[in-house]
């Protein structure tokens, strides 16, 4: 026997059942796109949303500015003592030179403005710790603790922008996309379920005869089931397709608008097709499941090896 | 070889099969003759394969049917060629497609099939009606390219339920050749019957079953119901 051939067959045979079933076939195929396009559109929500908190909680830290003349040495045991705190994450340590290094750098086209500084006599800008937390609600009694009496002759000025609001904000849109969406998906994966279910059962039972005399002359039981399963799979493909393609403008232009709309200013979202192809594997995964399941429990109910 | 050893079968209460025992050489001609009811579609479900039996043993060959897997009885029934009263052939496929469809279910070459096929319906007689579909021809015709169908796996034994009782005599006699044919080249055939002028022509070995015992077991014998 030549597994080559009857695999050839199989689907060739479900491709057949898929012509042959032509108007359920399409009507399996949308109710599959629709699914689809939930799925897609809640997760390119989750993902721009879930994109955005990272980055925002990642440009959260606290700057603490040392009063001029302070040594070097004061800073670096100030910086060792708050690397000992079990909140902190990491601190950061920005000479008064390297500061003024950045400076220029940064303001390297306005020669005025560097014409200025080179004017002083001494290095205006101050050094700097910058400390990050592991939580973000660690983030106020870290910045208490430095505005305490203990630093307050070395330190000049505590900034400490507050973001817990906005990232608390995106945290709740988060778990709401994420309950609409499971409720949203499960129903409509739930239709399709049903919906092919129907459809794989009519096509059992239109192709009776064809089964009867398959078993009779000996066909393996999965050269029988097979083209039904081909032919589920196929609604899950081409809706896989047809999905991707409505999707596409919506990734590429709308995307970024709402990328831009949750964090103003910040370029979460690149455009870049890396995450199209990842939520269209998902898509396919999805639906592969949603037919294999489907095809199987009809197969398993109605056709008789 | 086939070899029924103390073989019952229930259906609900009522025993199908009641203890039988027989042995079916290879080569033979055996006409299975007993009315409606009387056990001999059971027989033939238990040697496909269809039904299990209850208590005994059913041997073909050396596999024995008691034991045999689920996943094994498509190989098993490649090696059996089974013929139905009411044809089974698939009704939009022509001739030449209902053959070769029992060769492409077994994972055969397309060269292969289109080698085979046509040798297997100039077998029948039935060559010059390969490009023919099922409603363009007579019944027995019709039996005949399920014959050719069933022939397509060589298989060693043929099975066939009732094939003439949906035919004339004419088309009758013409199925009767074929399996006489058929069991010439060294395939044997078990033919159930209740059609007693085609068992008496025949002068081959008769089976006669009543209430799912074997009564009568003859060689060259007579239809006696």
């Amino acid at each position: 026997m030549n597994y080559f051939i009857s695999l050839f067959r199989i689907i060739k045979n479900g491709a057949l059942n898929f012509k042959r079933n032509i108007w359920l076939a399409i009507a399996s195929t949308l109710i599959m796109v629709v699914t689809l396009v939930i799925l897609s559109i809640l997760s390119l929500l989750f993902i721009v949303t879930n994109a955005s908190v990272q980055t925002i909680q990642e440009r959260v830290d606290i700057s603490a500015y040392f009063k001029t003349g302070v040594s070097e040495s004061r800073v670096l045991t100030i910086r060792d003592e708050l690397n000992r705190d079990a909140r902190i994450k990491e601190v950061a340590y920005v000479s008064s030179e390297q500061a003024l290094i950045n400076f220029k750098e940064r303001h390297k086209d306005d020669a005025l403005l560097l014409e200025s500084v080179d004017e002083l006599n001494e290095n205006p800008l101050p050094a700097t710790l910058q400390i990050k937390a592991y939580n973000l609600e660690d983030y106020p009694a870290i910045a208490d603790s430095l505005n305490s009496e203990k630093y307050q002759e070395f330190l000049d000025k505590v900034n400490f922008e507050d973001n817990r609001v906005i990232i608390s904000r995106l945290n709740s849109l988060l778990s709401f996309i994420i309950t609409v969406g499971l409720i949203l998906v499960g129903v409509f994966s739930a239709i399709a379920i049903l919906v092919i279910f129907n459809t794989i059962t009519l096509a059992i039972y239109n192709r009776r005869e064809e089964v009867e005399i398959m078993r009779l002359v000996g066909a393996t039981n999965w050269y029988i089931r097979g083209p039904f399963i081909i032919e589920a799979l196929m609604y899950s493909l081409i809706a896989t397709i047809v999905t991707s393609a409505m999707i596409l403008p919506i990734y590429k232009n709308l995307l970024p608008q709402v990328s831009n709309y949750i964090s103003p200013g910040i370029r979460i979202f690149d455009g870049g097709l890396q995450t199209f192809f990842m939520v269209v594997l998902l898509q396919l995964v999805i639906a592969f499941l949603l037919s294999t399941i489907s095809s199987l429990l009809a197969i398993r109910k109605y056709l008789r090896i | 070889m086939i070899k029924f050893e103390n073989v019952t079968k229930y259906y609900a209460n009522t025993k199908a099969l009641n203890n039988v025992n027989l042995l079916i050489n290879p080569g033979e001609f055996i006409s299975l003759v007993g009315m409606s009811g009387a056990g001999k579609s059971t027989l033939i479900k238990l040697l496909i394969g269809e039904e299990s039996l209850d208590e005994g043993r059913i041997m073909i060959d050396d596999i024995d049917m008691t034991k045999i897997k689920k996943v094994d009885l498509p190989y098993l029934r490649r090696k059996i060629g089974i013929v139905f009263q009411d044809i089974k052939l698939l009704p939009r496929r022509t001739a030449f497609e209902n053959v070769a469809f029992a060769m492409e279910v077994s994972g055969h070459r397309k060269d292969q099939i289109n080698r085979d096929v046509p040798k297997i319906l100039d077998l029948v007689g039935l060559l010059h009606k390969k490009n023919n579909f099922p409603h363009e021809m007579s019944g027995g015709e019709k039996q005949r390219i399920a014959i050719a169908r069933s022939l397509a796996h060589r298989p060693v034994l043929l099975l066939a339920d009732e094939p003439t009782g949906n035919l004339d005599e004419v088309n009758a006699n013409e199925v009767i050749d074929l399996l006489l044919k058929i069991n010439s080249l060294g395939t044997t055939v078990i033919l159930a019957t209740h059609a007693s002028d085609i068992v008496n022509k025949l002068r081959k070995r008769v089976i006669t079953i009543e209430g799912g015992q074997v009564v009568v077991d003859q060689e060259e014998g007579k239809y006696q119901l």
